[in-house]
């Protein structure tokens, strides 16, 4: 059944194929998942927002800042139904004094640590429980990122208020 | 008897379908799948069984490949062979991939199984015959990039925290999962490719399927290239 199509036939196809493929990724794919964006066609058919949210939501304004002796606070909002996780970097034996509470309903929460430059996914929890005010502190046992994996199980999102000092480097959201 | 076949299939289908838009409208329906991997230990058979098949099912890349695998196979037998020849070639390296924790950059990856796409395509068209005068062992082929499929896979597994409670049970179902979810969907495409071989218009629209296929996997591998360089 299969057919070997004439050599005309077969340039013609890959070189379409390769056309229809490149206007389709710098036009439309790249401007919508990367925010690349060179003919501005994206832009204009707003599909660069949907990249921009996705980075804004990676990146609140907090990332980055460093920890020091007095408490910043931070917002968290924790989406209906879902899960969010907020780290900090921290070198090792560093100290952290946090203090947290929702708007109302309580979170699923855990506390834990990723080894830095692991890659086998291990982590060590250091709290879980469900609750939506929890005051502490803890010393990081290893050099890594730190910090809250929060678990919304009502249908309204939860805002959370994170107020903490220490010797960190905030690492904000992650995806 | 082949009617019945046929009538089962498509109930099957039917009803498959109806779990995946329920499924697509969901909100943070991955974001749900991490928050359960993480906070679950042990053996976790069927959530594990029901990830594998989902990922397989919503999977385009894997689905892109198959649909030129099969696309000239008519014969009951040829697709068995064809499509066993995937399975063994992505389970071997979904269950070394995650076992031997080797790991290997999700982006390269995901790019070489737009690649796939792109080689079934021309591979379709006689492109090999053509250009080298020379047809490369097309089971062979599906074998190899089977390899790469499975690596896919286990990249999509690693980003999950996998407890090593219960690891091999969990991935043995993940595997069974994703055969299943092939299974249910490579029934959806034969039908929809048989159904369709019966009219004139499937010789006809055969080059351009298959040059649209390419043109998919061109932009997979634009896509999973340029996510590499800037991450």
């Amino acid at each position: 059944m299969q057919h070997t199509v004439s050599s005309k036939t077969l340039v013609k196809a890959s070189v379409s194929a390769t056309i229809v493929a490149a206007i389709a990724l710098v036009t439309l794919i790249l401007p919508a998942e990367y925010n690349i964006d060179p003919t501005g066609v994206g832009q204009k058919l707003g599909l660069t927002e949907i990249a921009l949210a996705s980075e804004t939501e990676a990146q609140p304004t907090a990332a980055g800042q460093k920890g020091t002796a007095e408490y910043q606070t931070i917002e968290v909002i924790v989406p209906a139904g879902r899960g969010v996780e907020y780290k900090f970097a921290m070198p090792q034996y560093a100290k952290m004094t946090y203090e947290w509470i929702t708007d109302g309903e309580p979170l699923y929460f855990d506390l834990h640590g990723e080894p830095e430059g692991d890659t086998t996914g291990y982590f060590e929890s250091y709290t879980i429980a469900t609750n939506n005010e929890v005051k502490g502190s803890f010393t990081a046992p290893f050099a890594g990122s730190h910090g809250w994996y929060w678990k919304n199980k009502t249908d309204k999102p939860i805002a959370v208020q994170l107020i903490v000092k220490g010797e960190y480097d905030v690492i904000g959201l992650k995806k | 008897m082949q009617n019945n076949v046929i009538k089962i299939s498509v109930l099957f289908v039917i009803a498959l379908l109806g779990m995946i838009s329920i499924e697509a409208y969901a909100h943070g329906v991955d974001d749900n799948t991490r928050a359960f991997l993480e906070q679950n230990q042990g053996v976790q058979f069927i959530p594990f069984l029901y990830i594998g098949a989902k990922h397989m099912i919503t999977g385009y890349d894997h689905l892109l490949f198959l649909v030129g695998v099969i696309f000239f196979l008519y014969r009951s037998k040829d697709v068995l062979l064809y499509v066993t020849m995937f399975t063994i070639g992505h389970s071997t390296t979904l269950l070394l991939g995650v076992l031997g924790d080797i790991q290997v950059n999700a982006y390269l990856i995901d790019a070489i199984i737009g690649f796939s796409v792109i080689y079934k395509g021309f591979d379709n068209l006689g492109g090999f015959k053509r250009c080298f005068n020379w047809q490369p062992n097309t089971k062979v082929a599906v074998l190899i990039f089977g390899l790469f499929h499975g690596f896919g896979l286990a990249t999509k597994l690693q980003e999950f925290h996998l407890p090593e409670d219960g690891l091999i049970t969990n991935l043995i179902a993940f595997n069974i999962g994703v055969e299943l979810g092939q299974f249910a969907a490579l029934i959806f495409i034969l039908i929809a490719i048989n159904a369709w071989r019966h009219f004139p218009s499937f010789q006809r629209f055969s080059t351009l399927t298959n040059t649209a296929l390419m043109s998919t996997g061109v932009m997979l591998v634009g896509l999973q290239l340029t996510g590499y360089f800037i991450n």
